[in-house]
């Protein structure tokens, strides 16, 4: 069976449909979305009904969060302060905009999906606000994708897209405990995967193209997929619809400049 | 430098933390430090008389740190002070007449003394906390998973991790030996990466006040690195205890 997953689509409702349309030529079965449809883009409501519309199964991402519960979070909402600034002016915008159907619809979403062996999220198993990057701790990351009870664990939230491979693990554990004698556990694991998708909507990855994943759940195959398309359109109604225009200039870009994760391990403690 | 005393679970029982006390001060090798990992409040004594205690420490007595743990998280909760509302976790333990013995015995000015106390504390190379720096809740055993030992361990970043969730006193030497990790981005793949780290462990410091009559700590040596357990059997029926003490280091 074959699988795209898609994230991150920010309200940029080009790149979407650009993405669509390349799945449709990929002769994939079922699409995944991990979240975050809304949030610096200028078409939230767009966005949201494209894929209602097409019965896309979808876990929360943490700006569709924030916008059903308000910003809340810690400071962890945001991975500095300068983009947790942005980030508040992108917010009130949305807020402002969003339909109540919309919302409701993304208040209802679960945390994470699972399917036989693969497991979706947005951000963790944790928290739709951690990162998992590609550089975290080896050992931490294979907790992660045990947590959620995977073989491949499908996660967003960073926007740039990865796979990374976890294999020959061993741990040993020395137990001792008053009055017992010593235990020794020692644990392996097979091998495990953690999938990024990326971006549809908002990339970082330093172009301005969408990306998505491909999974071929038969033979375990992933392929990283880079659609370019119209991000011009989507830079002007970033500025036409009132949204900052730093917004534009960063999807242009394709980086997220200024921005980096301060600390991409914390998790909320709101 | 000193030795550290290391408690948790005290929960209102007055008596089990005088017996501590005495033991700590009777020790060969001075306890410069007494660290007390949350649940300092509870249902097992007079949680009243036990902080008056805390908040007035006798002359010569280690210097004194205190972190919160899962009974004051209750009792912030029920305060409205942090948390879901009306402590549902306390509620789902306890029942209502926990939840109404907790609400009637720490008065007000009291829960905020506890809101100014720390999450937990890093030491040298230590972390002390009462459940791990996932959650106040985060309950950690000998029969946790390997994996989430050592997940915590990275989190605390830290050798030693001190704990007083679980109320038991153990242990656990995790050693990663071994992992390889490759990573393959939209630029093409990387060179695969061996992992291994460090033995570390995580130690938990039993409880004090949990088990009537009988009271369990920790004493770590931060010259040494050495880990000792001691238990004390003292009078719960009086503040004027008959002490017996045995003690169990770890190697």
């Amino acid at each position: 069976m074959k699988l795209a997953v898609i994230s991150c689509i920010h309200g940029n409702l080009e790149a979407l449909d650009a993405v669509l349309s390349d799945i449709d030529r990929q002769q994939v079965e079922q699409i995944y979305c991990l979240g975050d449809l809304v949030g610096y883009g200028p078409y939230p409501n767009e966005v949201v009904e494209k894929i209602r519309s097409l019965d896309i199964p979808i876990c929360q991402g943490c700006w569709d969060e924030d916008i059903v519960e308000g910003l809340n979070a810690c400071e962890c909402s945001y991975p500095s302060q300068l983009s947790e600034k942005r980030g508040r002016l992108a917010h009130e915008w949305t807020n402002q905009v969003i339909h109540p159907e919309v919302r409701d619809y993304l208040a209802q979403l679960p945390m994470t999906l699972k399917q036989q062996n693969l497991s979706f999220v947005h951000g963790s198993p944790n928290s739709q606000h951690e990162y998992l990057l590609p550089s975290m701790d080896g050992f931490a990351a294979l907790e992660r994708v045990l947590s959620a009870g995977a073989d491949v664990l499908f996660c967003g939230h960073t926007h740039v897209p990865y796979v990374r491979e976890l294999e020959n693990a061993v741990l040993t554990v020395t137990v001792q405990q008053p009055g017992q004698a010593d235990a020794q556990q020692q644990f392996t694991a097979p091998l495990k995967r953690i999938v990024n998708a990326g971006s549809v909507g908002e990339p970082r990855h330093g172009r301005p193209n969408a990306t998505y994943v491909l999974y071929d759940a038969d033979t375990t195959q992933v392929a990283l997929r880079e659609v370019p398309y119209d991000y011009q359109k989507t830079c002007a109604a970033i500025v036409d619809r009132g949204l900052p225009a730093i917004f534009a200039w960063r999807l242009a870009q394709g980086m997220e400049f200024a921005e980096r994760a301060d600390d991409p391990s914390h998790v909320c403690q709101r | 430098m000193g030795q550290w005393a290391i408690v948790s679970g005290i929960e209102g029982n007055l008596a089990a933390y005088e017996a501590v006390l005495e033991d700590i001060n009777q020790q060969p090798h001075t306890v410069s430090d007494l660290y007390i990992l949350g649940d300092v409040i509870g249902l097992q004594g007079s949680n009243q008389a036990l902080l008056q205690r805390l908040q007035s420490p006798h002359s010569g007595e280690p210097n004194l740190h205190i972190c919160i743990g899962w009974w004051e998280e209750q009792c912030f909760s029920l305060h409205g002070l942090s948390g879901l509302p009306d402590a549902p976790e306390l509620m789902a333990q306890f029942g209502g007449d926990g939840v109404q013995r907790l609400w009637g015995s720490v008065l007000r000015e009291d829960v905020q003394w506890l809101r100014s106390l720390h999450f937990g504390f890093h030491e040298l190379d230590c972390l002390l906390i009462h459940g791990s720096t996932v959650s106040y809740a985060d309950e950690l055993t000998p029969n946790t998973p390997p994996i989430t030992l050592c997940d915590r361990l990275i989190r605390a970043d830290a050798n030693t991790l001190f704990c007083g969730r679980s109320g038991l006193a153990f242990e656990c030497q995790v050693e990663p030996t071994q992992l390889r990790s490759t990573v393959i981005t939209l630029d093409g793949s990387h060179e695969p990466q061996e992992q291994e780290k460090t033995p570390r462990r995580v130690v938990g410091v039993g409880s004090v006040g949990r088990s009537p009559g009988q009271a369990t700590y920790a004493l770590y040596n931060p010259n040494t690195n050495a880990v000792t357990f001691k238990t004390i059997d003292y009078d719960a029926s009086s503040n004027l205890h008959q002490l017996s003490t045995h003690s169990t280091p770890v190697l």
